[in-house]
């Protein structure tokens, strides 16, 4: 590895004057949402006046000191966090007890140290050797397979591990997101022909198949789709991709045939007021959820948005849209659209093939589960049971996905470095033809 | 590495267009239908929103329920008025679900209020006062019907406005006193006297279903007028049997005469002729097996057995006993179709929302649901109508001087004869001036031309003479 060069006072003095105003945006959002909270009930909201404190400290300790170590993109870092804290500040504000915040906090924390791991690792790791590939896939398929032996169905999907006695659930398909992607990345990287890519689409079929078993359709979709996305972008091949798709479609289509629980599923999207109060009450009050928030919501704390079930997980879009509004949960969404826009400019001039594949595999799944969580919500797509990224409540989600975000971030610092390297040289050049 | 640029470009372009899309076609769906889809039954919010609620009153201008000076909800001095339109208005309390006041609660409270009109209550101080709502209902005719319904009986009666679909009075029995169960949360009421029968009730519609049976009949056949049809009292066919009330024998007769007599055989051999798949579709444009979605007031869902499980269950299905169900207000919709020529109007409780500034909110439009049936099958099914009313099991529902039209019911619901049938009548008068259709149905009074149709003919005259 290239010793890391200085970045040039300038590009540092620009980079914080861009994201100054979004930070003190950020901060005193976070305060106030917590200050309102806190202020709620009588007495006050010890914890909720914990997280007031602690929730804007954390943002602005853990972003500039980042950026300290590493040149990261400092706006992602801030839109992740501030996802993150919209997430606990909805969790305290529609949650029953206040254990459901105070985890999702501590998980937050534990997500923090997972991106600062998810930077040093890809900044570590310019080409993974084939040995190293090869690990990580048995890696993500024996993680993956552990529900079969240590699993239970849930929700009718059989996707958790119990460990110690039951005291920790985790859920494998979301931890082995990352290293799936970085499989992907590694094996697609510098513009395989065909053939050598069908080791890496048998690992993904194999994934897929393993996820099929434990009926976990939301992460099947999800690692079909970016598998897809990562493999059209690597390859160029826009008949294989569409071939793929269509072969997804035509698998869909069997599992619609052969899977009753799909059709119904199916059947409620297309209309869930038809059985508003069994297989389509979940919607319905999801929809009613939003329909009540109207354009600025019922207001943070108000409004009842525990009569969604699973409201603090898959339907907390639902609910969080009735607590703060329509235009706030549009807004959210064009968050999410920002982190990706960052993404992909950081996919796109990263200097490998690996890291740039990286990069642009985070960044499409990350787009793919908030819109397929999203649609599921408003009826405009079938639901699948995938978590909000960054603010459904659960730990396997939020930690995995800050250490993707982590890998996008540590790739953006790379780009920086280089970036400052390529200024340095013209430098050195310029005073040299003086 | 250009192309895999070029390629990304290409890809995150496609997602950022997707999410582009999504955020579009959710912010259209929610701020079309999100008030819609907050004001289901489903919705079990309560309103703990500080804000005053509007008036209700009534096509008149009399008003139905207010807030005074300290916030707290008043409805009508007299006792009888307040029990007649209990389950229409609600209480506050929210303890009447198809109530405009549970149902109407966001506008009542006008929720939805704009950015500008927020801003200038926070900066005036002045208390946030909801939307007021004229409703169609008449409360003269209300408390009147309610007067006259048989003591102790169970039952609902609805007059809507054919042409225009107004509902002008729904009446179900038991009530309660919203005023009481407002001063004294723990005061016990009859059994089921929170349920608006008109719209929540599905009752067995026996042989008023015999008018969507004739339809049918006259649809897909219309030389069935000239079938003479013998009827012996009983009708056997396989393992099974219908018969006529009492085991009455009509002899020889057409359609006409039959549907004036109410005859179960000759109607049984109607649906045998048409069956199954004819009929449901007939009934399911009339409205069965429908998902109503009217957005001003709440109402069950009228059931045609989607398979029937044999020829005695069609058969039976066609005099309007298995497993049909409808509601009585669904069955005044249905008989004002066939007054309108076929056209069913879209039924309307609301007339008109007003905000706190006098300015309407919204106007509800008189608009034509669907044409149920052609107007020359609506026509002869009206002279049906009037053929039972003057020689038939409709007699008791004349009123001098009107032309009135009807169809009587008793339906059985029970196996055991010791159970008294409800009674049914629905029908309406001929008169463009007054176009008002009828459907009353009293729970185990006995046979519906003896029990209903008086009740129908008092409603319609009160209605007749308080008009317009």
């Amino acid at each position: 590895m290239a010793k890391a060069p200085d970045v040039s006072k300038l590009k540092r003095a620009l980079m914080r004057s861009n994201t100054r105003l979004l930070l003190s945006a950020v901060l005193l959002f976070q305060f106030a949402a917590c200050l309102l909270l806190a202020l709620k009930t009588q007495p006050l909201d010890t914890q909720a006046l914990l997280f007031a404190v602690a929730v804007p400290l954390t943002t602005y300790l853990f972003s500039t000191l980042i950026t300290r170590l590493w040149p990261v993109d400092r706006a992602i870092i801030i839109l992740t966090l501030l996802l993150c804290s919209i997430g606990i500040i909805t969790l305290k504000a529609i949650a029953k007890s206040p254990t459901t915040p105070g985890t999702q906090a501590k998980y937050a924390l534990l997500g923090l140290v997972a991106m600062g791991l998810g930077m040093g690792f890809i900044r570590l790791m310019r080409r993974p050797g084939k040995g190293l590939t090869l690990a990580m896939m048995v890696l993500c398929l024996l993680a993956l397979m552990t529900p079969w032996v240590l699993g239970s169905w849930k929700d009718g999907a059989r996707n958790w591990i119990l460990l110690f006695g039951g005291r920790v659930s985790l859920q494998p398909s979301e931890f082995m997101k990352p290293v799936f992607l970085l499989v992907l990345a590694s094996g697609m990287s510098n513009r395989p022909r065909f053939l050598r890519t069908l080791p890496t689409l048998a690992f993904a079929a194999a994934c897929c198949g393993i996820l099929l078993s434990q009926r976990d359709l939301g992460a099947l979709l999800i690692y079909f789709l970016s598998t897809v996305a990562v493999f059209f972008v690597a390859t160029s091949n826009g008949f294989l991709t569409l071939a793929g798709l269509g072969m997804g479609a035509g698998a869909g289509y069997l599992a619609y045939r052969a899977l009753p629980y799909v059709q119904r599923r199916f059947a409620m999207w297309k209309d869930p007021w038809s059985d508003p109060e069994n297989y389509g009450y979940q919607l319905v009050q999801a929809l009613i959820a939003i329909g009540s928030g109207g354009l600025f919501g019922m207001g943070l704390g108000l409004g009842s948005p525990r009569d969604i079930p699973l409201y603090h997980s898959d339907f907390i879009f639902a609910a969080l849209t009735e607590e703060f509004g329509l235009v706030f949960s549009v807004c959210l969404l064009i968050l999410y659209v920002l982190i990706i826009m960052r993404g992909l400019i950081a996919a796109m001039n990263a200097r490998t093939s690996f890291h740039s594949l990286a990069a642009f595999g985070v960044v499409a799944m990350l787009g793919l589960q908030t819109m397929l969580i999203v649609g599921g919500n408003t009826q405009l797509l079938p639901l699948t049971g995938v978590t909000l990224p960054l603010i459904s409540s659960g730990g396997s989600s939020l930690v995995s996905t800050f250490f993707a975000l982590g890998m996008l971030c540590g790739i953006t610092s790379l780009n920086t470095e280089d970036e400052a390297r390529d200024i340095e040289q013209i430098e050195i050049r310029q005073e040299a033809m003086l | 590495m250009k192309e895999l640029r070029r390629n990304m470009r290409l890809v995150g372009a496609l997602i950022i267009c997707l999410f582009t899309l999504l955020c579009a076609g959710y912010a259209l769906t929610v701020y079309t239908q999100g008030a819609q889809w907050a004001s289901t039954a489903y919705n079990t919010r309560g309103n703990a929103s500080g804000s005053l609620r509007g008036e209700i009153t009534d096509r008149n201008g009399v008003t139905l329920a207010a807030t005074d000076e300290d916030g707290s909800r008043v409805y009508p001095e007299d006792s009888a008025t307040r029990r007649a339109l209990s389950q229409v208005v609600g209480d506050t309390r929210g303890m009447s679900g198809a109530s405009v006041e549970t149902f109407h609660s966001a506008t009542l409270m006008n929720l939805s209020n704009s950015l500008t009109g927020r801003l200038s209550e926070l900066i005036s101080g002045a208390r946030h006062v909801g939307n007021s709502m004229e409703l169609t209902v008449d409360s003269r005719l209300q408390a009147y019907v309610s007067s006259i319904f048989p003591e102790g009986k169970k039952g609902a009666v609805c007059i809507v406005n054919y042409k225009t679909g107004e509902i002008l009075c729904m009446v179900s029995k038991p009530d309660y006193d919203p005023a009481e169960v407002l001063a004294h949360p723990d005061t016990a009421v009859e059994d089921t006297a929170y349920l608006n029968r008109c719209l929540q009730g599905l009752y067995t519609p026996g042989s008023v279903f015999k008018i969507i049976t004739a339809a049918s009949a006259l649809e897909n056949d219309p030389g069935v007028v000239d079938q003479t049809f013998s009827c012996a009292g009983i009708w056997e066919f396989g393992s099974s049997k219908v018969n006529c009330a009492g085991n009455t024998a009509h002899g020889n007769l057409k359609l006409k005469k039959a549907f004036a007599k109410s005859c179960n055989v000759t109607f049984g051999k109607i649906a045998y002729q048409l069956g199954e798949d004819r009929l449901r579709a007939t009934a399911e444009r009339f409205g069965f097996n429908e998902n109503f979605k009217f957005g001003d007031f709440l109402i069950y869902n009228s059931k045609f057995p989607t398979q029937t499980t044999g020829d005695a269950d069609l058969v039976w299905a066609g005099v309007g006993q298995s497993t049909v169900l409808v509601t009585p207000l669904h069955m005044a919709m249905i008989s004002a179709s066939i007054a309108n020529e076929g056209v069913m109007m879209r039924p309307k409780l609301v007339r008109e929302v007003t905000n706190s500034n006098g300015a309407t909110v919204t106007r509800m439009e008189t608009a034509a649901y669907r044409q149920v049936v052609s107007p020359q099958v609506a026509q002869t099914l009206a002279s049906y109508m009037y053929e039972a009313v003057q020689s038939g099991t409709a007699s008791k529902a004349a009123i001098s001087g009107a032309i009135v039209c009807g169809k009587t019911g008793s339906a059985e619901t029970s196996d055991d004869k010791s159970v008294k049938t409800n009674a049914w009548y629905t029908g309406f008068v001929y008169d463009d001036d007054h176009p008002y259709a009828i459907a009353v149905v009293i729970e185990e009074a006995g046979a519906g031309g003896s029990q209903a149709a008086p009740v129908a003919a008092k409603a319609l005259k009160k209605a007749l003479e308080l008009a317009p």
